[in-house]
C-alpha cells in the first residue's frame, strides 16, 4: 500500500474517532486530577524526613525547603531544634558553607543554584541533597546574635542623651494585622514610647521573606546609637537594612541614615530609601581590619521619624 | 455524509433522542426537571455546608442581617416606629444593596429562630444564598434546554454547579453566587422577551434587573450586555442588507418585531429596574441621590486589597490584564473549558438558525441566543482588561459569566455527540460503537465522561474551594508552586475548630488573624467552638495564633515566631498537602516557672462548654 493511501486511511480513521476526543479529554482530566491531588506528600508524611535529615545534616548546615510553600510542614515535623529562626530568617546564604536542600515535586531552591552537590538521597516523595557553597563568606561576628546587655549598650542622642536600659522580661508586643513586627520580651527599651526599642525581631522583606534583624526605629531628633564592645573584626562590616514591606512600599517616608563607626571613627554610611527593600551595605574596615576587642557603633537617624520601622542586620567577615 | 434520520432508527428511540438533543419549546416537564436539578443542588449544598468556616464578608453580612431583622420585626409590630427608624437599621453595611441580606435576615428569623430547621445557626443565614444558587442551576438547565435541547441544558447546569469555585461560593451568605442567578435571570427574561413578544417577559426583564441591582453592583453591566446585543443584531441586519440587498418581507417583519421587542425589554429595564431597586433598599429611601452617589463611589473608587499572582503581590495599579483569563483557566475544570470552545465553534459554524430549528411562528423569532451568551461572558470579563480593575476578589467577580460559559459547554457536548453519531453510524466502526451511536447511550456516555471530572474535583476540594486549582496548573500544589493565591477572607477557620476544641485549655485565647470577629462568633452560635475559647485582639497574650496564608500576610506569621518563640506550627490544615491555615501555640512554660500572668477574664461555667 502506498504512503499516500496509508496516510489517507489514517486521516479517515482519525476523523472517524475525532469526536471521541471530547469524552476522552474528560477522562484524562479525571486521571490528571487524581495524579496531581496525590502528588504532594500529605502533612503527616513529613514525619518521614526527620531521620534522613538528622542523619545527613552536619553542624552548621543550612536547611532549605523547596518549594518554599512546603516549609511549614518541615518546621512542624522537625521543630525548633532543626529549623532555627536564625536560619529561616537569614539575611542571605553567603555565610553558609554547606546546606541540605529538602525538596518535593522536583523543585529546587533558587538561592542554592550553583552550589556543588555532595550527595543526594530519595525518601518516598522527598529528595534530600547536601550542597556545598562554592564561595562561602564565613561570618566572624554576628551583631544580631550578640545583641544583649553583656556586650551592647543603647542610647538616644539628641538634644540630650537618653539611655535605653535592657529589659529581660518586657511585655511582648505583637499587634497582629497591620501592626509593627513583634517586640520581644528581651530588648533595650527606650523611655520615649513602645516603638523606640532595640531588640531582635523578624520583618517581611519586599518578597515577604523573613529577615531577622535589629529593630532600630530612629528617634524624632538626633540618633539612636547601638554600641557593641569587644568585637573581633574581620575585613568588612556588611549587612542589610530595610523595613517591613507593607510600610516601605508606600514610598512616603523619609530616608534613613545608618552610620557605622569603629573605635569612634566612621567606616561607612548607608542611606536607606523607601522602595529599596532589604538592601545590602558593606564597608571596608581599612586600618581597623582584623582588630580585636574593637568598639562598633551603629547610629540610626532620619529627618522625619514617622513610620520609619527600620531594621538591620550586620556582621563582620 | 448525511445525518441519519434519527426518527427513522425506531420511532420510540428517535423520540428519546429528539427529547435529548433538540430545543424544548415549552411544557411543564422541563420546568419540573429544572426544579429537580435545583432542589438536588440545594440539598447537596446543605449536606456539605457543615465543614465550611465563615468568611470575613459573611461576618459583616450576619451583623447587617441582624440589624435588618430587628427592623423587620419592628415593622411587623410597630410599623410607624419602624418607618421612622429606617436609617438606623439600614445604615449598617450600606455599601451593598440589601435584598440578599434581607433574605438572610428573614431566613434566620423564620427558619431558625421560629422553626429551628437547621443544625447550625449560620446555615440559616446561608440558606437563601444556597437556594438562589440552586435556582441559578435550574435556570441554566431550563435555558439550555429551551435553546439547544435537554442534553445541553443538563450538561450546562451541572458544568456550572460543579465548578469548584462556584460550588464554594454557592454555600456562602454572600452576594456573589446570588448575583450569578440574578444576572442569568435578567438575561433569560430579556431573551424570552425577544423571542416570544407579549407583555409578560418585558415586565419580567425590568423586575429581574431591579432584583439584580438590589443584589450586587455587578448588575450595573447588565444593560451594557443587553444593549450591545440589541445593537449588534441591528448591525447584523444592516450588514445583511449591504451584502445581499433588501430583506425578504418575512425577514423584514422579523427584524421589526425584534427591534420592537428589544426596545420594550431595554425600556423596561430602564423604567422598572430602578423603582424595584429603590423599593427594596430602604437605605436609599432618604437622601436618595446622595446615598446612591456614595454607593457608586465606594465601588468605583474601591480600595485595592492585596492579591498574589504568579508569585508577585499586586496591591496597586497597574493590575495584570491576564488575571481574569488565567485564573479562569486555572480554576474551571479543563473539560468544561474545552467544551466551551467546542460550543463556541459549533455555534459559529451552525449559525443563528441552529437556535430555532423548529419553524418559527410569525410571532416567534430567533433572539440571537449565541450572541447574547457571548456578550454575557464578554461584558463581565471586559472589566479586567483595565489595569485599574482590582483583582482581590479572585474569580468571584466575573462569576456572572460562568452560566454562559457552561451553556456553551452544553452546546459543545451536543456538537460532539452529533459528530460522533454522524461518524459512527455511517462509517465502519466496531459494532458496539455503532450500537452505542444508535441509541441514547451515546448522549449518556458522553455526558458522564465530561461531567465526572468536574464532579469529582469539586467534591474532592471541598471545603477548600478558594484554594483549589485545576489539573491544568497541577492542582493545589501546582497553584502554590506557581505562586497563585491560596485563599482570602480568612475563610478556613472552620478547619481548625476541632483542633482548638480538643487542645485549648479552659479560657484559652486565640488570635484570629484574618477571621472576622462576627464570623468567629457564628462558630460559637453553631456550637462548633467551645464557648470558653476566647478571641484575642493581638498575638501577644494569646495562647494560640491562627495564620491564614496569603503572600502579603506573612509578616503575621513572623509575628507568631517571635511572640511565641517558636517557628513550629502546632496544627495545619489545607488541601492535597498544601497548607492553607496553620496554628501556633504558646509553648508550655517549664514546670515551676512563673511566666507572665494571663490577663484577667470572666470565668466561664463548665456547662457552657461544648460536649
Amino acid at each position: 500500500m502506498s504512503w499516500a493511501a496509508r496516510f489517507g486511511g489514517a486521516r479517515a480513521t482519525a476523523r472517524r474517532y475525532f469526536a471521541a476526543l471530547v469524552p476522552l479529554a474528560g477522562l484524562c482530566e479525571l486521571a490528571a486530577h487524581h495524579h496531581f491531588a496525590e502528588r504532594a506528600p500529605r502533612f503527616e508524611a513529613w514525619a518521614a524526613v526527620d531521620e534522613p535529615v538528622n542523619r545527613l545534616r552536619q553542624a552548621g548546615d543550612l536547611l532549605v525547603v523547596a518549594p518554599r510553600w512546603a516549609e511549614p510542614m518541615a518546621r512542624r515535623k522537625l521543630g525548633d531544634q532543626d529549623m532555627l529562626l536564625a536560619d529561616l530568617a537569614r539575611p542571605d546564604v553567603d555565610r553558609y558553607r554547606t546546606a541540605i536542600e529538602l525538596s518535593i515535586l522536583g523543585q529546587r531552591a533558587p538561592e542554592l543554584a550553583g552550589w556543588r552537590e555532595l550527595g543526594r538521597e530519595k525518601v518516598g516523595k522527598f529528595e534530600l541533597r547536601r550542597l556545598e557553597n562554592p564561595r562561602p563568606l564565613p561570618v566572624t561576628f554576628d551583631f544580631v546574635g550578640a545583641l544583649g546587655p553583656e556586650q551592647v549598650s543603647v542610647q538616644m542622642v539628641g538634644p540630650g542623651v537618653t539611655p535605653c536600659p535592657w529589659a529581660a522580661q518586657a511585655p511582648v508586643l505583637a499587634p497582629g494585622r497591620g501592626g509593627h513586627p513583634t517586640f520581644p520580651a528581651r530588648r533595650f527599651a527606650c523611655p520615649l514610647g513602645e516603638l523606640f526599642n532595640v531588640g531582635v525581631t523578624v520583618i517581611a522583606d519586599q518578597d515577604f521573606l523573613p529577615r531577622r534583624c535589629i529593630w532600630a526605629h530612629p528617634p524624632a531628633w538626633g540618633e539612636l546609637k547601638i554600641r557593641y564592645r569587644k568585637v573581633d573584626l574581620g575585613e568588612v562590616i556588611a549587612g542589610h537594612g530595610g523595613m517591613d514591606w507593607m510600610i516601605e512600599r508606600e514610598l512616603h517616608g523619609a530616608p534613613i541614615r545608618l552610620t557605622v563607626k569603629v573605635d569612634g571613627q566612621t567606616v561607612g554610611e548607608a542611606i536607606h530609601r523607601d522602595g529599596q527593600g532589604w538592601a545590602r551595605f558593606e564597608f571596608g574596615l581599612g586600618a581597623h581590619a582584623h582588630a580585636r576587642g574593637a568598639e562598633v557603633e551603629f547610629a540610626v537617624s532620619s529627618p522625619n521619624y514617622q513610620n520609619r520601622h527600620f531594621c538591620f542586620e550586620a556582621n563582620t567577615r | 455524509m448525511s445525518e441519519p434520520n434519527l426518527v427513522s432508527i425506531s420511532s420510540r428511540r428517535g423520540r428519546r433522542l429528539q427529547a435529548l438533543g433538540e430545543p424544548q419549546p415549552s411544557g411543564f416537564t422541563d420546568l419540573a426537571l429544572a426544579a429537580l436539578v435545583a432542589t438536588a443542588y440545594i440539598v447537596l449544598l446543605l449536606h456539605t455546608v457543615g465543614s465550611l468556616g465563615y468568611t470575613r464578608d459573611e461576618g459583616s453580612y450576619f451583623q447587617a442581617a441582624r440589624f435588618y431583622q430587628g427592623w423587620f420585626e419592628q415593622l411587623w409590630y410597630s410599623p410607624a416606629i419602624a418607618l421612622r427608624n429606617v436609617d438606623s437599621a439600614w445604615r449598617v453595611n450600606n455599601e451593598h444593596p440589601s435584598l440578599v441580606k434581607s433574605l438572610f435576615a428573614l431566613s434566620n428569623l423564620f427558619l431558625q429562630r421560629r422553626w429551628h430547621l437547621f443544625a447550625m445557626e449560620g446555615t440559616s443565614f446561608r440558606f437563601p444564598g444556597m437556594v438562589l444558587s440552586g435556582l441559578g442551576i435550574g435556570l441554566v438547565y431550563l435555558w439550555g434546554t429551551r435553546a439547544r435541547g435537554r442534553l445541553c441544558g443538563l450538561v450546562a447546569a451541572l458544568s456550572l454547579g460543579f465548578m469548584p469555585r462556584f460550588f464554594y461560593h454557592a454555600h456562602l451568605a454572600c452576594f456573589d453566587a446570588p448575583v450569578v442567578t440574578m444576572w442569568t435571570l435578567c438575561a433569560y427574561c430579556y431573551w424570552r422577551a425577544l423571542g416570544r413578544g407579549g407583555w409578560l417577559w418585558p415586565i419580567a426583564v425590568g423586575i429581574a434587573f431591579g432584583l439584580a441591582l438590589d443584589t450586587k453592583h455587578n448588575s450595573w453591566f447588565l444593560p451594557v450586555a443587553c444593549g450591545l446585543h440589541a445593537l449588534l443584531l441591528e448591525l447584523g441586519v444592516w450588514l445583511a442588507r449591504a451584502r445581499s440587498g433588501p430583506l425578504h418581507p418575512e425577514q423584514r417583519l422579523q427584524v421589526r418585531l425584534r427591534r420592537r421587542r428589544s426596545l420594550a425589554a431595554l425600556g423596561s429595564m430602564a423604567l422598572l429596574g430602578p423603582p424595584v431597586f429603590y423599593a427594596l433598599w430602604p437605605w436609599i429611601w432618604h437622601d436618595t441621590v446622595k446615598r446612591l452617589a456614595e454607593f457608586a463611589k465606594f465601588h468605583l473608587d474601591h480600595v485595592y486589597y492585596d492579591m498574589e499572582y504568579f508569585g508577585r503581590n499586586y496591591w496597586t495599579p497597574p493590575m495584570p490584564r491576564s488575571y481574569a483569563f488565567v485564573m479562569t483557566v486555572a480554576t474551571v475544570p479543563a473539560i468544561t473549558l474545552l467544551l466551551f470552545f467546542v460550543g463556541l465553534v459549533a455555534s459559529r459554524r451552525t449559525g443563528p438558525q441552529s437556535s430555532a430549528p423548529r419553524a418559527p411562528t410569525r410571532s416567534e423569532i430567533e433572539p440571537g441566543t449565541a450572541l447574547l451568551w457571548l456578550l454575557a461572558i464578554a461584558v463581565p470579563y471586559a472589566a479586567w482588561l483595565s489595569p485599574k480593575t482590582p483583582i482581590f476578589g479572585g474569580t468571584k467577580h466575573w462569576m456572572t459569566a460562568y452560566p454562559f460559559l457552561a451553556l456553551f459547554a452544553g452546546v459543545g457536548l451536543c456538537a460532539a455527540v452529533r459528530a460522533a453519531r454522524r461518524a459512527w453510524t455511517a462509517a465502519t466502526v466496531p459494532g458496539w460503537l455503532a450500537a452505542l451511536a444508535r441509541g441514547p447511550g451515546l448522549e449518556l456516555a458522553f455526558a458522564a465522561a465530561v461531567l465526572v471530572a468536574p464532579v469529582v474535583e469539586t467534591l474532592h476540594v471541598h471545603p477548600w474551594g478558594l484554594s483549589s486549582y485545576s489539573p491544568l496548573v497541577g492542582g493545589a500544589a501546582g497553584g502554590a508552586t506557581l505562586g497563585l493565591n491560596r485563599g482570602f477572607w480568612g475563610y478556613s477557620t472552620g478547619a481548625v475548630t476541632g483542633y482548638l476544641n480538643a487542645t485549648a485549655k479552659r479560657n484559652a485565647r486565640v488570635y484570629l488573624h484574618d477571621t472576622s470577629p462576627f464570623a468567629w462568633d457564628m462558630l460559637y452560635a453553631d456550637r462548633r467552638l467551645r464557648l470558653d475559647i476566647l478571641s484575642a485582639q493581638t498575638i501577644a497574650g494569646a495562647d494560640f495564633g491562627l495564620y491564614h496564608h496569603e503572600m502579603h500576610m506573612q509578616s503575621q506569621e513572623y509575628q507568631n515566631w517571635v511572640a511565641f518563640g517558636t517557628v513550629r506550627p502546632d496544627f495545619m490544615a489545607g488541601l492535597d498537602g498544601v497548607p492553607v491555615i496553620w496554628v501556633y501555640r504558646q509553648p508550655e512554660a517549664p514546670a515551676g516557672s512563673t511566666g507572665s500572668p494571663a490577663p484577667a477574664r470572666d470565668p466561664v461555667p463548665a456547662s457552657t462548654q461544648m460536649p
